[in-house]
């Protein structure tokens, strides 16, 4: 490793931090969900390649990134929100394998929806153009659209937080994924609730998908791929912990930024070490709660 | 808790072991399949029911969910598809390097992944599974052929009969099929295959009663690998070619779909879900591409309205009808 | 003495559920554990079966030291529990669910004869049956039976695991007078009868005092008061704790 000059880590520090910024923005999609309901949302990188296609087509429209985002939390959140109201809501209380097994079906059945309607090869999504230029720090080039990535996430996440922390609903569902009876006698329809919660964690899904379409284009195909990084995140970083989504998504981030570098035919392989040998150090994950594994 | 789910009168028979005469009946049936469908399909259709066979032990008995069973029938396969290959091994040998193998990785996964329950146990053998695919497509690119998949397997004989003919093959085949339903068919009414029910309705009460519950989960698994072991190796000699799609995880999800099609924890449901889903899918793919979309469609339909799968539901409407016509 | 606690603790956080407790049943002995709720008898329960890990102190079976024991193990050593809230196997017969329970000391990885042909194994499971009145259901998935069914068989699984003690949770919770005092009657029997050692945690005061032999009254974690029926029932502190 010490062959490798400095500016060469920083930039990878630099790269792994912006791709886990995209794996914090869905795995904390995926912890609200399971946090508040139960389920373990398969389809999760399906509702993100629902959100880069959403961006593809209002982008297309409309000529503005931004509106794109922002269009296309609303509309997978919509989408995620019907699809709790009908699909999931019959199969509370049943075995819980269920909406997992449901979901499962959904990711399955989507994207080869998607195929039909916007074809087989991927939609390419320039970067706005704004952001496609590079900002020289020092010695170090750095891609614009990373950056705005980075800073972008941190704002969602403080604003999340600030979200989850004081307003009114935030509170009702912090409470809701306590003890979602106790909210229940409190007069809330925690029915909802539920529904509202899960309609954000797609939407953050979304988000992600959103974001990363720029660098990696929108095919039908990518949802599987973050899913299951969605799924390796929540493993490490612990089941329903939004800390462990943040933590999770940018230590894993760094991993595949790193070994795509030093080793690249690993790259797919390296996530899944981790949770490997964090299974092996720490079951529960790094913030998992005690008696959730 | 468990009770208010389950208050509802369920069906004895859905859970009494099968008689002896079903499964008798089943293998003759089977002898004669390739008369009504292309002995490929029937071929294929034995393959995936073996699959599911084992798969169904750990799902529908044990009541544990895999997302990973591809890691084990992809396993099975590349270690036949080797040993045929570089070691020039017969037949036997090499189903038999297949079913090690993919014991071995499921004695490795299940020693990092048992002690995590439902969901989690769920997502982080789909993980795993994933896993070995990505390892399979590049950094074992020389061995394992990469996306080509593993090519140049010689043509097989077994006993002085080439498994490149369809007949041939498939009555080898539709034997070894024979076999692991009688093989089943013993787990299930053994001791062992009592403490697994005992596990899926309860596995805290198990615990209470002196048994060690995840060591049970480990034997279940374990030997769930060896029936998806069997099936890659005899999926490899069927091909005479490992696709890597067979490490693939949809290769997981459509055994999951395959099970609960047919109805999750029933002797027969692996065999019907495995029938249906593989002529459902062949029908379709006539007229469209796009046959997952139809598949998983008709899937979240089950999930919704028949969670109990083809056999489970046919079970449920019988009892009604007996308790119907003894009413009367 | 069969059974004894040494000082044990038990801590969720801050809250000291059990707090240096000495429990003692001597071989043969029907004792009950009694208390206002919350005094943490289930916990002290969970403690002996291996439910809990004791924070502190331990838990001796005949001098042996089981404190850390999981709960498979100390079952397989003869202590069984029962649960408040029916812990059945729901969708199997109410004879398997004996059989499944009777046959651990004899068979569990066995993958190849069957469990048809293990005679002992089954002749137990029919003995336990007609003990606690079930024979009739034995066909019937468990799922089916009425509440008080299901208590008994909960009894009835715990009974056929052949144990040395039985640690009974509540087992007239929920049962309506008529069926409580037959539930007490059976209990009595299998502690004079079979001579099993009985640990019973309970409600119904009626129930514990015509049946004990020794009565440990908890509160608030600590043991309050320990003795015969009598005594305890005398114990001002008791009373006070009761009725105060």
């Amino acid at each position: 490793m010490s062959e490798i000059p400095w500016n060469v880590i920083a930039m990878q520090l630099f790269f792994g931090i912006a791709l886990g910024c995209i794996f914090v923005l869905l795995s904390s999609g995926m912890s609200i969900i399971y946090g508040l309901l139960d389920v373990v949302n398969f389809a999760h990188g399906t509702f993100a390649m629902l959100g880069a296609y959403a961006v593809f087509v209002v982008v297309s429209l409309s000529d503005s990134f931004f509106v794109g985002i922002v269009s296309a939390v609303v509309i997978v959140g919509i989408i995620g929100m019907v699809i709790e109201f009908l699909l999931l809501k019959p199969l509370y209380g049943k075995d819980p394998l269920l909406p997992l097994l449901l979901t499962f079906g959904l990711s399955v059945a989507i994207p080869d929806f998607m195929k039909i309607v916007f074809g087989l090869i991927g939609k390419p999504i320039s970067f706005p153009d704004a952001l496609s230029g590079a900002i020289t720090l020092g010695p170090l080039t750095l891609p614009g659209y990373r950056l705005f990535i980075i800073i972008f996430t941190l704002v969602v996440m403080i604003s999340l937080w600030l979200f989850l922390k004081k307003s009114d609903l935030g509170m009702i569902i912090r409470a809701s994924t306590r003890d979602s009876q106790m909210v229940q006698t409190l007069g809330i329809n925690v029915s909802r609730i539920w529904t509202v919660g899960f309609g954000m964690g797609v939407g953050l899904a979304a988000l992600a998908g959103a974001i990363a379409a720029p660098m990696m284009s929108a095919t039908p195909d990518m949802g599987v791929d973050m899913t299951m990084t969605a799924f390796v995140v929540t493993v490490v970083g612990g089941l329903g912990s939004l800390g462990g989504a943040i933590v999770g998504g940018l230590f894993i981030g760094l991993v595949v930024a790193f070994t795509s570098y030093v080793a690249s035919a690993y790259s797919s392989v390296a996530m899944y070490f981790c949770m490997a040998v964090i299974l092996l150090v720490r079951p529960r994950g790094l913030f998992g709660e005690q008696g959730r594994e | 808790m468990v009770d208010d789910r389950t208050s509802t009168i369920k069906l004895p028979n859905l859970h009494s072991p099968p008689k002896p005469v079903i499964v008798y009946g089943t293998f003759i049936v089977l002898l004669f399949l390739p008369l009504i469908i292309s002995t490929p399909l029937a071929t294929e259709i034995l393959i995936w029911t073996i699959f599911g066979l084992g798969f169904n032990l750990l799902l529908g008995y044990t009541g544990v969910l895999s997302f990973g069973h591809a890691a084990y029938f992809g396993l099975g396969a590349y270690a036949a598809g080797l040993a045929f290959r570089y070691l020039d091994a017969s037949v036997p040998v090499g189903i038999i390097m297949g079913i090690l193998a993919a014991m071995l990785l499921a004695c490795i996964i299940g020693a990092l992944a048992i002690r995590s329950k439902g969901v989690y146990f769920a997502m982080i053998s789909l993980a795993f599974g994933q896993m070995l695919y990505f390892l399979a497509l590049s950094p074992l690119k020389g061995i394992t052929g990469g996306e080509d998949g593993l090519t140049r397997i010689p043509s097989l004989d077994f006993l002085s009969f080439s498994l490149g003919k369809p007949l041939p093959l498939y009555y080898f085949v539709c034997i070894i099929t024979g076999i692991m339903l009688f093989v089943t068919w013993r787990i299930l009414q053994s001791p062992f295959g009592k403490l697994l029910q005992a596990f899926r309705e309860n596995e805290e009460r198990a615990k209470a009663c002196g048994y060690n519950t995840t060591l049970v989960k480990y034997c279940s698994l374990v030997i769930s690998a060896f029936y998806a072991g069997l099936a890659g190796a005899l999926n490899t000699v069927y091909l005479s070619y490992v696709p890597l799609s067979t490490l693939f995880w949809l290769t997981s999800g459509t055994m999951v779909m395959m099970t609960i099609l047919g109805g999750k924890g029933t002797f027969l449901g692996p065999l019907l879900g495995v029938g249906v889903f593989l002529f459902l899918q062949n029908t379709i793919s006539l007229f469209t591409p796009r046959w997952e979309l139809f598949v998983g469609a008709i899937f979240v339909v089950i999930i919704l309205v028949f969670p109990g799968g083809i056999m489970g539901t046919l079970t449920e409407k019988f009892a009604a009808f007996r308790m119907r016509r003894q009413g009367e | 003495m069969l059974l004894r606690t040494e000082k044990i603790c038990k801590y969720f956080g801050g809250l000291k559920a059990v707090d240096d407790v000495d429990f003692v049943l001597k071989k043969g002995q029907l004792k009950s554990i009694i208390g206002p709720n919350g005094a943490g008898k289930t916990t002290l329960f969970n403690l002996i079966a291996g439910a809990y890990l004791p924070t502190k102190g331990k838990v001796f079976l005949k001098d042996k030291d089981i404190s850390r024991f999981t709960l498979n193990k100390v079952s397989r050593l003869g202590v069984v529990k029962t649960y408040q809230i029916n812990h059945i196997f729901p969708n199997l017969t109410v004879f398997e669910n004996i059989r499944i329970a009777a046959q651990v000391r004899k068979t569990s990885f066995n993958i190849w004869r069957q469990a048809a042909s293990y005679r002992e194994i089954n002749e137990l499971a029919e003995e336990i049956l007609l003990q606690v009145e079930l024979a009739e259901k034995r066909n019937q998935p468990a799922s089916t039976l009425s509440h008080g069914e299901r208590r008994y068989l909960e009894i009835g699984i715990a009974l056929a695991t052949q144990p040395e003690v039985l640690l009974l949770d509540e087992p007239t919770a929920g049962m309506s007078c008529a069926e409580t005092n037959q539930c007490a009657d059976m209990i009595k029997n299998l502690n004079r009868n079979l001579g099993l050692s009985i640990v019973l945690v309970e409600h119904d005061m009626s129930v514990v005092m015509s049946i004990s032999e020794e009565i440990l009254v908890m509160n608030e974690g600590r043991t309050l008061a320990e003795g015969t029926p009598r005594e305890v029932s005398d114990n001002e502190e008791v009373q006070r704790v009761y009725l105060g």
